[in-house]
């Protein structure tokens, strides 16, 4: 047992990689998994938002690629479970685990998106902030969840800049345009950040997870490099920030900020956003109405396979 | 809002087969995020790019042949039911994934045969699209036969609802072998691409313990005069809703 | 998923020429609906040229406890290697 401790230890040490079939604190394990099913759930549950206006995308062009940017979500979220069940978790559990609410996913995909602005602001913001936190990711202690994060940074690189698209589209628009560009801009920017999650004083699991390697940079570090990103990209489309105390300081080489709404932040992560109920229903009855075709499948497979193993 | 008046006959008969595309893209990507599980979600999604994809190539080549009066999005979001010219077939709702796989296949079948008669084109570009086209279909072609053997061959419950699929399908099938002058314009060979249709549906059928009813002729009229189901005017509603609310905007 | 579809490693060959290269993996029901949900996930972007999907279950490896007892014999057989040899100055195409 020491002498794996001692080799775990090694590998985090010299910032090398932990694969599967490496021994590993139990800890860590539990961690990766929770972290990593989150995640998966994020993707998968982040397609609805963006579904909800797939149907009504205002040109073939739009249609195309936020059809491929959802599908790429789709995509990352198997990656990622393809990864958690690396870890001993199979699929079907972390969907059980998401249904009952053990299993949390990413407070921002709680919110309605009411305007096709808000396909802009998304894909801006909130692929945005996912993508600072990815790539910082793309050096997590464990093999498998680097090697999906490489993975799924190259290809979402479009995604962001697809939702800056349709923001400079709407903002150079017609004013009923900007106007949308504006509101969704003031509805999606403070969620945004608390994507980030809690300051780092108040992170629960921060201290192990860094120490670990699995998180490589503070909540706040990230959050701090995507808001001296972003607020340039804001000023250049010409909509407002919402927020009357963000300012250049000079001092830090940072842009200031309002403190966050924590309650509500922590209201929408209990289950008392305006779409969390809305949004595993959706999960439930698309995965509970299809049983019958699973169960299709595996007669069909149980039928004509010839066993391969 | 003028109206869109599609002239040329050959536009006219594209039109069709780029409504066609058109709307079953609309319809399977309402499956997204609601696929039985996720590799086929994305899958369906990879499906309805295509046709997506492929009916923007067609609008093209109608908008040129038109002289470039309109551009690709005015014919899908500024023309109204009875200008929209699909098979009835592709409009037909995903009541669940059985209705979704037959009417694939159903489509699929008939698309492989139309073009490859579209191979034979004197439009050059039309050849072209057929050619990139064909490998599309022909991959979509293998899933969606595939799912039926599942559907078909699967649970007693798979077998009940893929028949009751088809009930219903068979009888927006009849109008699209109903060919009219045009048709007979720019396919070399109508009479063929019925009986290949019949044969490889019957064929699949009759493996996967579907059975094909006879049906008494409908008095239905023919989607080439822009006769519909009343599903198209919800479908159309939805997808055409921003450009109409917001006709100056550019998006 | 319940139980009855299984997890299958995809591998893709990028180009003629290359190794086939580990992709990720699939979950199936069936052999034909693997190959084709590979293709779906991991071949959007033109990614590929060919591909095999393998159960995982198929795969055997080193059991953990023996690994030392399967890598650790060849360290030192440096005579493997090509750098191992001495070659006079001036000697060339060895």
């Amino acid at each position: 047992m020491e002498k794996f401790q001692e080799a775990f230890d090694k590998i985090i040490e010299a910032d090398s990689k932990v694969e599967p079939r490496d021994w590993m604190p139990e800890k860590y394990r539990k961690t990766n998994i929770r972290q990593i099913s989150q995640h998966a759930h994020s993707e998968i549950i982040g397609m609805q938002p963006e579904g909800n206006w797939l149907l009504r995308a205002p040109s073939l062009r739009a249609k195309q690629v936020l059809l491929a940017k959802i599908q790429d979500e789709a995509g990352h979220g198997l990656y990622l479970y393809s990864v958690a069940e690396t870890l001993g978790i199979s699929r079907s559990e972390m969907i059980e685990q998401l249904h009952s609410g053990e299993a949390k996913y990413s407070s921002i995909f709680n919110y309605p998106t009411l305007t096709w602005a808000d396909m802009g602001a998304v894909g801006w913001l909130v692929d945005g902030a996912a993508i600072v936190n990815q790539v910082s990711l793309q050096r997590t202690s464990y093999g498998p969840y680097s090697r999906a994060m490489i993975r799924i940074c190259k290809e979402e690189s479009f995604h962001q800049r697809q939702g800056y698209e349709i923001m400079c589209r709407m903002a150079f628009g017609t004013p009923e345009q900007k106007e949308m560009a504006q509101d969704a801009l003031n509805r999606f920017w403070e969620p945004a950040l608390m994507m980030f999650g809690p300051h780092d004083a108040d992170s629960v699991h921060k201290g192990q997870s860094m120490e670990w390697k699995i998180k490589r940079e503070s909540n706040d570090h990230l959050r701090q490099r995507f808001i001296d990103r972003t607020v340039p990209q804001a000023e250049y489309l010409g909509l407002t920030i919402p927020d009357p105390n963000l300012k250049w300081n000079e001092e830090t080489g940072h842009y200031d900020h309002s403190p966050f709404n924590w309650d509500e932040f922590w209201n929408v992560v209990n289950g008392n956003g305006p779409c969390n109920k809305e949004r595993l229903d959706h999960h439930k009855k698309a995965h509970n109405d299809n049983k019958w075709v699973r169960e299709a499948a595996a007669a069909y497979a149980a039928k004509t396979e010839t066993q391969v193993a | 809002m003028k109206k869109i008046n599609i002239e040329n006959k050959e536009a006219k008969f594209l039109t069709r087969i780029a409504d066609t595309s058109l709307i079953l893209g609309q319809r399977n990507a309402e499956l997204c995020s609601n696929g039985p599980f996720l590799e086929e979600d994305i899958a369906i999604s990879n499906i309805s790019l295509d046709l997506f994809g492929r009916a923007e190539e067609i609008y093209n080549i109608i908008s040129k042949i038109e002289g470039g009066t309109h551009e690709a999005d005015d014919y899908v979001f500024f023309r109204n039911e009875r200008e929209f010219f699909n098979i009835k077939l592709v409009e037909q709702p995903n009541e669940d994934f059985a209705w979704t796989m037959a009417r694939q296949f159903m489509h699929d079948v008939y698309a492989e045969f139309l073009y490859t008669q579209l191979l034979e084109s004197k439009n050059d570009e039309i050849k072209g699209l057929a050619q990139k086209a064909l490998k599309e279909i022909e991959y979509s072609l293998l899933h969606s036969r595939d799912w039926l053997y599942r559907l078909g061959l699967g649970t007693e419950e798979s077998n009940a609802r893929l028949q009751e699929a088809f009930d219903h399908l068979f009888k927006f099938v009849e109008e699209i072998f109903a060919f009219d002058d045009l048709d007979k314009e720019y396919l070399p060979n109508c009479g063929e691409l019925q009986s290949q249709w019949n044969k490889e549906v019957n064929r699949v059928l009759s493996e996967i313990n579907i059975e094909r009813k006879e049906y008494e002729a409908l008095s239905m009229r023919d989607y080439r005069d822009g006769f519909h189901s009343e599903h198209i005017g919800h479908l159309l509603s939805i997808m055409q809703y921003l450009p109409r609310a917001y006709p100056e905007a550019k998006w | 998923m319940e139980a009855t579809d299984k997890v299958w490693e995809v591998f893709i060959q990028k180009k003629a020429g290359l190794a086939f290269k580990h992709a990720g993996s699939v979950r199936a029901f069936d052999k034909k609906m693997a190959i084709q949900n590979a293709r779906d996930v991991y071949t959007r972007r033109s990614e590929g040229r060919a591909m095999w999907v393998v159960p995982t279950e198929a795969i055997v490896s080193v059991p953990l406890d023996n690994s030392d007892a399967f890598f650790d014999p060849a360290d030192d057989k440096a005579y493997r290697h090509a750098t191992f040899y001495e070659i006079p100055d001036g000697v060339k195409h060895l």
